[in-house]
Parts: C-alpha cells; sequence; structure tokens
C-alpha cells in the first residue's frame, strides 16, 4: 500500500485550558480528494493549520508528504486559507507568481503559469488588474490560483467555496476535479455538504476537536437508517404495524418520516399506502444524504458551539 | 536565504511602486532648494510693498526719517548698517555674503503715502486718529500707488507736537496698525528717530557725532584658533563649523530616515495581517524568514531613499558650484570656500557616509524590529498607534540631546547617551567629526550589535506568535511568556 500523502497520529492541541484538537487521528491517501468537515468551531482550521506546520500540535506526530514538517516540504503543497486576503496593490498575474516563486518557482516559469492559469480560468482580462479592484470572488480565484501555481502534490483548502456564487463554485470543482485527474491530493473543508457530496473520495468529520466519522461518503450514508419521506392528509398510522418500518415520525404539516429495516424495499411501504388507502401527495425513496448524516452526527454538538 | 530574498524583494518592489516612496525621496530635495530659494524670493517678491503714512507734528523729525528710510533703501535690508559692518570685518566669508546680498536688491518694501484726500495733517492726534481708522482697518483703500492697484494702509506714524522738545514719556511716537508682528518698519522708524537723538544729544554737549559714531563702530578684531589642527592651518574657518555641526544634520536625516522606513514596516504587516495574507506566506516561509525578509526589503527601501537624498544633497551642492563657476573661481583664487564646496570636502575628507550608512543599519535593525513586532501584535494601525506612543516618547529623546552634543561632543551627557543602544547611532553620529575616544566607538558599536542580537531574538518569538493572533494586542506578562516559551 502506498504511503498516505498525509497521516496524523493521535494530535491534540490546546490553546490554554482549551482543548481545539483532542486525540485526532487520520490519514489521506494519495491522489484523493479528501473532505474535512465538521461545524463552526470544530477544529478544522486549527488542524489544518498544524498540518501546514504553522502551528505546533501539542502532542502527537504527523507526516506529510513523507515528511515530519510541512515546511520541509513546502514546495509541494499547495495552501488556501479560510480567510482569504491578497496584497491590494499587486496585480492578479504578480500575486500569483510571487507565490509561484514562494514556492521555488523560478521567476520566468511562475509568471508564465500565472498567465497559463489565469487564461485557463478565465480571468485573462484581469491579469493587470490590481487586486483591490477585482470583485470578492474573482479575488478568491486570484487566490485559489495563486495556492496550485507551482503544481503541488497536496493541495490543502479552508473553505474553498465560501463566498463564491455558484458559478464560480462550479469553476472551483472544476479546479479541484482537474487535480485529482492530475494525481494530485486535495484536502479540502467544508460545511458545504453538496460540495463534500459531490467532490470527496473520503471525509472525515470532526466536531470539537474530536473525530467522528472517517470514511467514503457511501460509509457515511450508511451510517443512517433507510427511510421514506411521505406527504398526506390521512393519518399513516395503520403503517405503524407493516414489517420492516422501525418507526414513524412526524415531521408536522402532514409530513411524515419512516426509517425502514435494513433490506426492506421502499416501494413495499408505497404499496402498503395503497392497500389501506392513504393518500399520498408526495413520496420519497431517495438515499439518505450527507446533510442529514453530518446533522445527525454533529447536531447537538453544532448547537452547543453555536450558543457557547 | 533564498525566501528571505523573495519576501525582501517583494517588498522592495511593492514600496518602490507607492506613492509615498517617491514623495519620501523628492521631499528631501525639495525641501533643500525651498529652504535655499524660499528666503531669497521672500526677499525679493514674497511680502508686498506696505504703504504708510508719516504725520510729523513736532516738525523736526520728517526729514531725517525720510532720508532714513531712503538710505535703508528697501527698508528691509538696511543696506547703510551692513555697508558699514563689511567696513569693519575682517571675515572674509562674512564680507562676500554681506557683497552678495547687497547686490540682490529687493523691492521696495516701504513706501511713504500721502494723508488720504480729506485728512489735514494739523488736526489733533486724536481727530487724526479718529480719521485715519477705516484706512487702517482695511475699511477704505488709499488711491492706487505704482505697487499695488489698490493699496491698505498698513501703518501710521503719529510724531506728536512735544516730540523731542521735552522727549518726555508722556509723548510718545504714536505707531499704529492692525499688523503687530511685523515691526519692521516700527522698528526702523525708531531707530532713526533714536539716532537723531543721540546726534542732537551729542551736539548740545559740543561733542562731534562723526567722531563718536566711528568710536561707537569699533569692534576688537578675534580669530579663531584650533590647536588640533596643523600647523600654519589652525585658523577656524567654515569648513571647521560644518564640520562641528554637519553631523547634527546627519543625526537629523538619521531619525527620519529610521522612523520613515520602521513605519512602513509596520504598515506592511498590519496589512498582511488584517488581510489575512500572513497564513498563506506561513504556510510558504517560516516566521523568521518572513520577519528577515521584511527587515531587508524595508531596509533596502530606506537605502534606496538615502541614496537618492545623499545624491541630491552632493548634486545640489556640485550644481551650486557649477552655477556660481566665476564667483567661486575667484573665491578661491583668493582663498575663499562656498559653503557647497566645503560641504562637498567635508564629505570627501570625513567618515560621515560610511558612519551615516554604519548606523542607518544598525539602528534601523534595532528600531525596525521593535516597530515589525508592534504591527504583528496589532490587527489595526489604531491599536499600533496606541502601544507606540510610548515608545515615540523614549525616541525623541535623541532629538533633545542634540544642540548639546556638538558643543560637548565627549562630555558627560554624550558619553552616557552613547552607551544606551537605542540612541546610540544618533549621539555617535553626532559626536563621530569630534574624534571620540577608540573605545567609544568601537564600544558602543559592539553593544548596539549585541542589542540588534538580542532585539531580532526576542522580536522574532514573540513575532512567530503575535503574527497569527487576532483580537485585543496581549499583555505584557504574556510578551515574556511567548519569549520565554519554546
Amino acid at each position: 500500500m502506498p504511503e498516505p500523502a498525509l497521516e496524523l497520529r493521535d494530535v491534540s492541541k490546546y490553546y490554554g485550558d482549551f482543548c481545539a484538537v483532542n486525540h485526532l487521528s487520520l490519514s489521506v491517501p494519495a491522489g484523493c480528494i479528501y473532505g474535512f468537515l465538521g461545524p463552526n468551531g470544530a477544529g478544522k482550521t486549527t488542524t489544518l493549520r498544524m498540518i501546514l506546520d504553522i502551528l505546533r500540535p501539542t502532542s502527537g506526530s504527523l507526516r506529510i508528504l513523507g515528511a515530519d514538517s510541512a515546511l520541509s516540504v513546502r514546495s509541494r503543497i499547495g495552501y488556501l486559507p479560510e480567510e482569504k486576503g491578497l496584497y491590494k496593490k499587486m496585480k492578479a498575474w504578480s500575486i500569483i507568481a510571487y507565490f509561484a516563486g514562494l514556492k521555488g518557482l523560478p521567476r520566468a516559469t511562475a509568471k508564465r503559469r500565472a498567465f497559463e492559469l489565469l487564461e485557463r480560468y478565465g480571468l485573462r482580462d484581469f491579469a493587470e488588474t490590481p487586486t483591490e479592484a477585482l470583485s470578492k470572488g474573482m479575488g478568491q480565484k486570484v487566490q485559489v490560483l495563486a495556492s496550485i501555481a507551482h503544481d503541488p502534490e497536496l493541495v490543502v483548502f479552508d473553505e474553498p467555496f465560501s463566498g463564491l456564487d455558484p458559478v464560480n463554485q462550479g469553476v472551483l470543482e472544476e479546479i479541484v476535479t482537474d487535480l485529482r485527474a492530475r494525481g494530485r491530493t486535495v484536502l479540502f473543508s467544508t460545511h458545504v455538504m453538496q460540495h463534500a457530496e459531490r467532490l470527496c473520495d473520503r471525509l472525515v468529520i470532526i466536531a470539537r476537536g474530536t473525530r467522528l466519522f472517517d470514511g467514503t461518503v457511501a460509509e457515511a450514508r450508511r451510517l443512517l437508517p433507510h427511510a421514506v419521506r411521505l406527504e398526506t392528509d390521512d393519518d399513516p398510522a395503520p403503517l405503524r404495524s407493516l414489517a420492516g418500518i422501525r418507526s414513524l415520525s412526524s415531521e408536522g404539516g402532514g409530513r411524515w418520516r419512516a426509517e425502514l429495516d435494513e433490506g426492506t424495499d421502499p416501494q413495499s411501504v408505497l404499496r402498503a399506502c395503497f392497500d389501506r388507502s392513504i393518500r399520498l401527495k408526495s413520496f420519497d425513496a431517495s438515499e439518505p444524504n450527507l446533510h442529514d448524516v453530518f446533522l445527525k452526527l454533529v447536531g447537538p454538538a453544532a448547537r452547543e458551539a453555536t450558543l457557547r | 536565504m533564498k525566501y528571505i530574498w523573495l519576501v525582501g524583494w517583494r517588498e522592495l518592489a511593492e514600496n518602490a511602486r507607492t506613492k509615498g516612496f517617491w514623495i519620501g525621496i523628492l521631499l528631501f530635495p525639495v525641501i533643500i532648494t525651498i529652504s535655499v530659494a524660499v528666503p531669497v524670493l521672500l526677499a525679493t517678491k514674497g511680502v508686498p510693498t506696505r504703504h504708510y503714512v508719516l504725520i510729523d507734528q513736532s516738525g523736526q523729525f520728517a526729514p531725517t526719517i525720510r532720508a532714513g528710510m531712503a538710505r535703508n533703501g528697501s527698508g528691509r535690508i538696511d543696506n547703510a548698517r551692513l555697508e558699514e559692518i563689511r567696513r569693519h570685518t575682517d571675515d572674509p566669508v562674512l564680507a562676500q555674503v554681506i557683497t552678495n546680498a547687497a547686490a540682490a536688491a529687493p523691492k521696495a518694501a516701504w513706501l511713504e503715502v500721502p494723508l488720504p484726500p480729506g485728512i489735514s495733517s494739523n488736526l489733533s492726534p486724536t481727530a487724526l486718529e479718529a480719521e485715519l481708522r477705516p484706512w487702517l482697518r482695511g475699511d477704505r483703500f488709499l488711491p492706487p500707488s505704482q505697487a499695488s492697484p489698490k493699496p491698505k494702509l498698513f501703518a501710521a506714524v503719529i510724531i506728536p507736537d512735544h516730540f523731542g522738545s521735552t522727549n518726555s514719556p508722556a509723548h510718545p511716537i504714536r505707531y499704529w496698525s492692525v499688523n503687530q508682528a511685523d515691526t519692521d518698519l516700527r522698528d526702523a522708524i525708531r531707530r532713526i528717530v533714536e539716532e537723531e537723538l543721540h546726534q542732537r544729544a551729542y551736539r548740545s554737549l559740543g561733542l562731534d557725532p562723526d567722531v563718536l559714531s566711528r568710536i561707537a563702530n569699533e569692534r576688537a578684531p578675534l580669530i579663531d584658533l584650533n590647536p588640533s589642527k596643523a600647523e600654519g592651518e589652525e585658523r577656524v574657518g567654515m569648513a571647521d563649523r560644518l564640520r562641528q555641526w554637519l553631523p547634527s544634520g546627519f543625526v537629523y536625516l538619521l531619525w527620519i530616515a529610521i522612523f520613515m522606513v520602521s513605519q512602513m514596516l509596520l504598515n506592511s504587516v498590519i496589512e498582511e495581517k488584517s488581510n489575512r495574507i500572513i497564513e498563506v506566506l506561513l504556510s510558504s516561509v517560516t516566521p523568521s524568514e518572513l520577519m528577515l525578509g521584511k527587515l531587508l526589503g524595508v531596509m533596502l527601501t530606506g537605502a534606496v531613499i538615502m541614496v537618492a537624498w545623499f545624491a541630491s544633497l552632493i548634486g545640489v551642492a556640485f550644481l551650486q558650484i557649477v552655477f556660481s563657476g566665476a564667483a567661486s573661481a575667484g573665491a578661491a583664487a583668493s582663498g575663499l570656500h562656498s559653503i557647497p564646496a566645503d560641504i562637498l570636502g567635508l564629505l570627501r575628507s570625513t567618515w560621515l557616509l560610511p558612519a551615516f550608512a554604519v548606523y542607518f543599519v544598525l539602528g534601523y535593525i534595532a528600531y525596525a524590529t521593535i516597530f515589525l513586532t508592534i504591527g504583528s501584535l496589532c490587527n489595526t494601525l489604531k491599536d499600533a498607534q496606541n502601544l507606540m506612543g510610548p515608545i515615540m516618547l523614549v525616541l525623541m529623546v535623541p532629538l533633545f540631546l542634540m544642540p548639546f552634543i556638538p558643543r560637548d561632543p565627549n562630555g558627560p551627557i554624550a558619553q552616557i547617551a552613547s552607551w544606551i543602544p537605542l540612541y546610540t547611532p544618533f549621539v555617535m553620529m553626532n559626536r563621530i567629526a569630534a574624534s571620540p575616544p577608540v573605545f567609544d566607538v568601537v564600544g558602543t558599536g559592539v553593544v548596539l550589535v549585541g542589542f540588534d542580537v538580542l532585539v531580532l531574538w526576542g522580536c522574532g518569538r514573540v513575532f512567530r506568535t503575535a503574527i497569527l493572533r487576532t483580537g485585543q494586542p496581549p499583555r505584557i506578562i504574556e510578551l515574556l511568556r511567548w519569549i520565554r516559551d519554546r
């Protein structure tokens, strides 16, 4: 088995008495898109900063691209922080070239790469524009390009989608999948589940510094029992007696959620409704999504974090 | 080292694109030019001709005053008096200055005008003054004169009937003007009247006023000699005075330079911190590389500005020599030196420039590192200004010391201040022309280098913790912990 691109072993980080990350272990296989999910204040940014050796863990160890510190392999890593900023007076191309230069690219190559990337992702006309004159979304795109201009093996994006309109979110997804297509590893944090669901090969969910789940999207979905949602003005109580229905609960407004036992065919529920003259307004038997999984796993923690 | 250089180069390139940088570069030559040109301009054009009326009700002084004011010509440069000084001085430099001043004849600063139409000079002083008020206040204007199409009455000088006869304080000259700041006219007239009173007194005692005037103008000839100069050349000239005072000018330059560029550094750190660029930077470079790179880049920026300043100083001096070529050639032949030539000579023959470079670098490292660290502690310029208040007070001390040090460059104040590392660059720069003991030069230098290393080390530790921190600046106790902890 090839060495993972990134591995965290029992990493903890304390700020004084406050525990931001609690004995976190994870392993990011090379060449995959890895999602890092968690509610606000879960410790995502702290973990990413430790991965990049901007912060030192209080305890535990990590290996990144075969090294003990990101700084010794910094030219092979790209990073987009959560809070995005650019030098206001610098031109788009020169800021990309500068960050690429800091990652070891020779000046001329860095400049060429900057123009190539701007061209490829639709910003060629703004290459000579000072970043302060760019829209927020464009600035963010420039920053994404700056983080990948040196063609890194591992890219770490912290909340890359926040602040982007749907079109640019699409462009960013394209950038991420392009990277994977070229065998690069992408680690990104987000709390927008749709992106994670669409993009990630694997994901980890953390809350309050602790890992709650680590695996593929399919594995995550299996955490929740299969359920169907139905909407009716009639009383669906007779369904409770049906074999394979674990529970039936009202979601209000005539909407009900029936959790099914493993292996139960949702069609049998539909048939039972017809048999029992329960008139349906809608019937939804689609698989549970990551959003549901996330809410189930981190719901209480997230609420606490918000109230804290 | 490569990363330090990359960070530094960006800093320099970005600074070179700012207005502040170019203002910094151009400000100094502009100031030099202005400080040379403005007094000349003011003397010739700046101040408008002042119109005044003279009413001599005693009938004794008006002709003397008119003659005196005419002799003064402009009234601003008392040519007669200057000529008298020139005749009696044996300082060739002063003589040359006076000749030049007299040659640049400015336009009349004072113009006596007749009383405004309809006012009689025979009125009582009180009535006369009441009549003149609207003109003096600027409510009414005089008839057009050659100097101005709509002249204001600047002043009215009224010499009362009994003035002079009793010379009693009960009948003073009455000088009316809304402008009580410009007293040149008042003083000139008073001087002329006083001289006339003296002459009358001499005559009444049977003394010859001309003889007395010659006696009064007798001056004791004196030359300054300095035993530390080569034998036969001990006489102290302009160059020697410059040698003593030029370092003070350099201290001001050093101070301005260090604080200008340290301020740039502070702003740039706060920009990176508040824009959150810092995090991307820190994924590429270590905090130490970032700090040293920024220090280097801004130092180079400062160095470029300094080179521009000195080039312009030398350039202005050189141009002045070239443009006044004939005069200087004559002056040089007669053993005279011009000030620009003296400055150039001093810069060539002394350690001023190398010392400036060394103290700029060493002083910069100490101050800029402190400013950089303050920047790393703050999220906004406002936070930074609060922290900088007390530090700026400490930094003002060398400026306060500056007038004292050239008077006693190796005295106790200078000695003690030299050994305080934060003041060493300024004080030693100030002392450097007075041949301070080698022990002082080397010793304070070593202490300063040691201090720089200490500041870099301590501030480096604070910087790397502070730079990612948000929220309120930390308390002193926290800072100490950051320095102590690994």
